[in-house]
């Protein structure tokens, strides 16, 4: 019953997306109405919504792959190597977190001006790193934490390298664990707006940014079916990455919270 | 034996420093681009707030001191815009846990299906921020939105949620409840899964009844968790811009004006930068006071349960 109230506008929104703009805007709503398809054909062929898709999945993409792979070696260390300094490190991992973006979003985007590199996709990917590599080290470190720690001293007995050791054998049975962080990651850059809406301008928009200007017409112009089928097609991927991972994320989730 | 030590030390120098080597180089490259993208806009952030903009250059041009922090802080409309996100976080967070936490003591017996509902659950929560909002734009909508419909049905007068001060702040409360609840659920739900059964059923047997099970069993055992996840949502609130952005980008007038906003406003729209980064200075130093405040009370929480 909650569950249900807790989807309910989600299903609206799925409505409303296949809605004519004569069933939207009627008193009392409508719930059975001709599906068209009008909202999601006429939007795709928008100039601006399949380019910022496809920047959007770029940039999450490569978010989440830099930061595993950088956030994933750096939760190992922390882990399993005995370094000095390394609990401090671990210290200001966890305050990164409390780190209000806006205290980044200015002084980035005055970095990237004067050094000329803004509205480019690499830039974003950067800038996201700020956020997801402490995550993908916390929560990495956690899974790395659980593994038995004979399996690398073996390794590196038989005269394996550190290196080798983590590639051939930590690597190979930490995948589900990489798998599901990465997916963790590409959510997260996925749905970010702050950082997007103050290092692009026009060549790396993002979706966020798309669905913010729609947002913001609808006192006037009101184009819910356009907002409503955008804002599917945008929560789609996510939603099924959540769903091919839920056991993980939860696990995830939880993990976060208690030993982060 | 004594004489072969010096030997034996000797060889292991080279190794040692690669072995050195080695331990670091996997944590060095998150290190270095952490020192890029992290640390160096935070130093930034610093030596613009005591310094003037040099617009051709984007750097910081002379140094002025205190000058923008004093600024900052006989601006109105900053301080009102930090009010504003401490009535969102009192009003937002208490609600979300409690909330959260009594949803997953309903859903916490057995039953069919369970794994189902708690897949459904994360579904509000990876809704994008800005999607989520306007969604409820479009059903909190004074002329076509559902709620307002609904509440004609049951003979309720439907308030003005975006366009009336308080009930506008209550609308992004609505709205980040709606989002954030199920990651509370998910994560009391498996906390009380955890809790060990023969506690409950001593209990039982010494008749205690449902409300002091809750009370002096469930309460202190959870307590850590709880903590914990306020601490969690603790850190996700505090970002808070998304939603106003994409309902009432900070109005009506200045009633939803978080300050994530207001900064961004300063700084983008009315191209203040020294002054929007000695802001965001002070938004920093508070919330690190504030985090680290809550972890330590949190840790001692856990010690005393």
């Amino acid at each position: 019953m909650i569950c249900v109230l807790f989807l309910l506008p989600i299903v609206w929104m799925l409505m409303n997306s296949f809605k004519e703009q004569r069933d939207i805007m009627t008193v009392p709503p409508v719930f059975f109405f001709e599906p068209t398809l009008d909202n999601y054909l006429g939007n795709l062929q928008r100039a601006d919504i399949g380019p910022r898709m496809l920047n959007t999945a770029i940039i999450a993409v490569g978010g989440g792959l830099v930061s595993i792979l950088l956030g994933g070696m750096a939760g190992y260390a922390l882990a399993r190597i005995p370094l000095r300094g390394a609990a401090t490190m671990g210290a200001l991992i966890l305050a990164s977190r409390g780190v209000p973006p806006i205290a980044l979003a200015v002084p980035m985007f005055l970095v990237a001006r004067a050094i000329g590199v803004t509205d480019m996709h690499a830039t974003v990917i950067l800038a996201y790193c700020s956020f997801l590599i402490p995550y993908v080290m916390w929560l990495m470190r956690g899974f790395f934490l659980a593994l038995p720690k004979e399996l690398e001293e073996s390794a590196m007995l038989d005269g394996c390298s550190r290196f080798g050791a983590f590639w051939r054998i930590i690597v190979p049975i930490s995948l589900p664990g990489f798998a599901a962080t990465l997916i963790f990651s590409v959510i997260l850059a996925w749905e970010e707006l702050l950082f997007a809406l103050v290092l692009t301008s026009r060549d790396a928009t993002t979706i966020s940014i798309a669905i913010v200007g729609m947002a913001s017409d609808t006192q006037t112009g009101a184009d819910w079916g356009a907002l409503s089928a955008v804002g599917m097609l945008s929560v789609l991927p996510v939603i099924l990455l959540a769903l091919a991972v839920q056991k993980w994320l939860i696990r995830g989730l939880a993990d976060g919270a208690t030993k982060g | 034996m004594e004489k072969l030590m010096p030997v034996a030390t000797m060889r292991r120098r080279p190794g040692r420093a690669r072995d050195l080597v080695s331990r670091w180089s996997f944590i060095a490259p998150a290190g270095l681009v952490l020192a890029a993208v992290l640390a160096y806009p935070i130093f930034y952030a610093l030596q613009i707030s005591f310094s003037t903009l040099d617009l051709t250059t984007f750097g910081p041009g002379e140094f002025v001191g205190f000058e923008n922090y004093e600024k900052a802080f006989r601006n109105e409309n900053f301080m009102r815009s930090l009010v504003t996100t401490g009535i969102y976080l009192i009003l937002a967070l208490p609600l979300q846990i409690i909330l959260g936490f009594a949803i997953a003591f309903f859903l916490n017996a057995e039953w069919r299906g369970r794994g189902i509902v708690r897949a459904l659950f994360l579904i509000p929560m990876v809704i994008i921020p800005v999607v989520s909002g306007g969604t409820w734009k479009m059903l909190l909508d004074p002329l076509f939105g559902v709620v307002s419909w609904l509440l004609s049905i049951v003979g309720l007068p439907s308030p003005n949620w975006f366009g009336d001060p308080a009930w506008a702040m209550l609308s992004i409360v609505l709205i980040d409840t709606w989002r954030s609840t199920p990651f509370v659920v998910l994560i009391a739900a498996a906390a009380l899964l955890s809790l060990p059964k023969d506690i409950y059923e001593a209990a039982q047997v010494d008749g205690a009844n449902w409300w002091r099970q809750l009370w002096s069993i469930s309460l202190p055992l959870l307590t850590p968790i709880i903590a914990a996840t306020f601490i969690v949502r603790w850190l996700g609130a505090v970002k808070m811009f998304d939603i106003v952005v994409a309902t009432t980008k900070g109005g009506p007038g200045q009633s939803t004006n978080v300050v994530n906003l207001y900064i961004y406003q300063q700084a983008f729209q009315s191209l203040k930068f020294p002054e929007s980064a000695a802001m965001a200075v002070i938004v920093l130093i508070i919330t690190m006071i504030l985090t680290f405040a809550f972890l330590g009370i949190s840790r001692r929480l856990e010690n005393r349960f």
